[in-house]
């Protein structure tokens, strides 16, 4: 006779792994990725954290040593710093708005089928699989008064249209162009997956209930592409807020101070001259901020949509 | 309300027909059911009405005016889908007000009218609510309240009850019905069920195949089907239907039964049925007689017991074809009983054979 317990030990024993468990084998796979987490994402975010509170040079010999706000204080009371605030704000306002419009309205063209329109929506893809410093250059030579096409195509006689890149007035507008060209098909993409997530069934009631095209566009498809194109807003802005590499390409901040965004101040804060580690840490974190809170506000008034 | 007149209305994509030309003529404040099975054309032809599909050849008349050429919006017909297509981003009072937005009609007045709607189909503690969150009796009510809104001349409504509960659709269905009383706004509604169109429409147009079967009320599609599509496919279960030879009076039907026919049908039997006289004799399960002197012998198969009525399944003797026979509820018989029964003689109905028409009398 087995009494029950002998017969929980040998079923206990039964369980028992020949080899790793579930949760080992989940451990194993799971330990890599944090690491490499751990290593590159997160500890230079805290390190950084306690680096803006410091006065540490990375091409210094010294040890950082605790300042306080004081980097905190210096920014936010540089004049100049202001200004390439406003040049970001400037810029990141007209881009994504520009990108919002030109996307969605190629969205509204390409979301029927027609002879070629796949094609179409491919070749349209193409500026925003390119590497940003790229199209940079191309579009400098595009730009160039001398032999550029920009100008040729815009009718101007050669040698005699704007030198877009380096004119104060013109210099920030060219560089908005370029991520225009090269981000409004992402808009655009986004706004394709959600025109065509609308059934065709409440285009049929719109037509019973005699709704005008214009009239269905607004209380229609524009409510119902809403809450992708939002997301498409909100990524371009913080991609946009953080631009760097474009405005290297194209004018390197200049001429002047006009193209100068914050994330490229950001750069020679920290890798020029002085190794500012310590102050360029600071802003980081000052942007991380903002970017943070605008995202916020985005995030929220997605949610409100998609609640009412 | 309105007239709706399709004249040789025909719907082809390339080769294939899915409505073959037909007529139909729907009477102000007439409720018209299309019915038929899946793919019989039912759906596209009144897609058609609406002007959600285009025509091939032949005419619409809405109220005598000719609309075959006309979008949706410039013809005043209200549309109820079988998926509700309520607009999912508004709410419920939104959605019952859009079709008077749409006419830029005075604000006050749409309030009015919406409320109106709102009170007759018993929505109002729905009103703020979006139609995500609705059951589908509540979303079927959202829409008929949508297309009630406006008084359109017509409405037409594609499987209205189909993506409902059993249960529920015969609430819904009342509910229609007396809608339709109340505002005598003539109705097409299209269905595959049998019972909604017998129990809801003034006539029905049976469809089959994108042909038009037959047209005529509730009684005339039971009693007097024009074909043996309609026999078969109207009633549950359908006629019954024995096909045989006619001669001197008497269909030969397999198995060696023979049916005397009726006086008044053997005339119009000579007259209309082919040369080789095959016919087939065709009545309802109520229409047979259990009678001990019954021409017909039959030898029970099977035998369910509905509540209100016995249905017999009967074996005609040495023929493999099952009859249909409803008893009295306390008849019941073991499985093999011998009987014999005969046909109520003004219900039994005659088709040719060979063109699967019926005979008139």
């Amino acid at each position: 006779m087995y009494g029950a317990k002998d017969i929980e030990s040998r079923t206990g024993r039964a369980r028992q792994p020949a080899a790793l468990s579930d949760a080992a084998l989940k451990r194993l796979f799971l330990w890599p990725t944090l690491g490499l987490l751990i290593a590159f994402n997160l500890f230079p975010l805290l390190y950084s954290l306690y680096l803006s509170f410091t006065d540490y040079s990375a091409i210094s010999s010294r040890a950082p040593q605790w300042i306080g706000l004081q980097n905190y204080r210096d920014i936010l009371n540089d004049g100049q710093l202001w200004i390439y605030f406003r040049n970001t704000g400037k810029y990141v306002v007209l881009s994504v708005a520009f990108e919002t419009l030109v996307g969605f309205g190629m969205a509204l063209l390409l979301r029927r089928k027609f002879f070629g329109s796949g094609i179409i929506t491919t070749l349209i893809l193409i500026p925003m699989m390119c590497s940003p410093v790229v199209v940079g250059l191309f579009w400098k030579m595009m730009y160039n008064p001398g032999y550029g096409i920009f100008n040729y195509l815009l009718g101007f006689p050669a040698g005699r249209g704007p030198d877009w890149l380096s004119s104060p007035k013109l210099a920030l507008w060219a560089v908005v162009i370029v991520d225009v060209w090269m981000w409004a098909p992402y808009v655009m993409l986004l706004c394709l997956a959600g025109l065509s997530a609308i059934p065709d069934y409440l285009y049929e009631a719109a037509e019973i209930d005699r709704a005008g095209p214009l009239y269905t566009f607004w209380r229609i498809t524009l409510p119902q592409v809403a809450p992708l194109l939002l997301i498409a807003v909100l990524f371009r802005t913080i991609e946009a807020f953080k631009t760097f590499d474009l405005v290297m390409g194209l004018t390197g901040g200049g001429p002047g101070d006009t193209t100068e965004l914050v994330a490229v101040d950001l750069y020679r804060l920290a890798f020029l001259g002085q190794f500012n580690t310590g102050k360029s840490s600071a802003l980081a974190y000052i942007v991380l901020v903002i970017i943070t809170g605008v995202s916020n506000i985005y995030v929220r008034y997605l949610n409100k949509l998609k609640e009412g | 309300m309105a007239t709706i007149q399709l004249q040789q209305v025909e719907k082809r994509f390339g080769e294939f027909h899915a409505v073959q030309p037909m007529d139909l003529t729907i009477g102000d404040g007439e409720f018209v059911a299309l019915l038929g099975p899946s793919g019989c054309g039912k759906t596209t032809t009144l897609r058609m009405i609406a002007g959600l599909e285009t025509v091939s050849s032949g005419r619409i008349l809405l109220d005598n005016r000719n609309v075959t050429n006309l979008r949706g919006r410039e013809r005043d017909i209200a549309f109820v889908f079988q998926l509700f297509a309520l607009y999912p981003h508004m709410t419920v009072r939104q959605n019952v007000a859009f079709p008077l937005q749409t006419q830029r009609e005075p604000k006050d007045a749409i309030e009015r009218r919406v409320d109106e709607v709102i009170k007759m189909l018993e929505i109002g503690h729905l009103q703020y609510l979006r139609p995500g969150s609705l059951s589908g009796g509540d979303r079927q009510r959202v829409a008929l309240a949508r297309a009630l809104v406006r008084r359109p001349a017509a409405f037409l409504m594609d499987e209205p009850l189909g993506a409902l509960d059993a249960e529920f659709r015969e609430v819904m269905r009342v509910e229609i019905k007396r809608l339709h009383l109340a505002t005598r706004a003539t109705t097409v509604y299209v269905t595959h069920d049998q019972v909604e169109a017998m129990a809801m429409g003034d006539r029905i147009v049976v469809m089959s195949n994108a042909v038009v079967q037959q047209i005529g009320t509730p009684q005339q599609v039971y009693y007097d089907p024009s074909n043996l599509f309609v026999a078969r496919f109207i009633g549950s279960p359908g006629m019954n239907l024995l096909p045989g030879v006619y001669g001197d009076g008497v269909v030969t039907l397999g198995g060696g039964n023979h049916y005397p026919v009726p006086a008044p049908w053997r005339a119009a039997i000579e007259r209309a049925a082919p040369a080789d006289g095959r016919v087939v004799v065709g009545f309802r399960p109520e229409s047979a007689l259990l009678r001990a002197d019954g021409p017909l012998a039959a030898e029970v198969y099977a035998d369910d017991l509905h509540g209100a009525y016995t249905m017999l399944h009967l074996a005609l003797n040495a023929a493999d074809t099952i009859v249909h026979a409803r008893a009295a509820r306390e008849l019941s018989y073991p499985i093999g009983t011998a009987l014999h029964f005969d046909i109520a003689p003004d219900q039994v109905r005659f088709f040719d054979a060979t063109t699967e028409r019926a005979i008139a009398l």
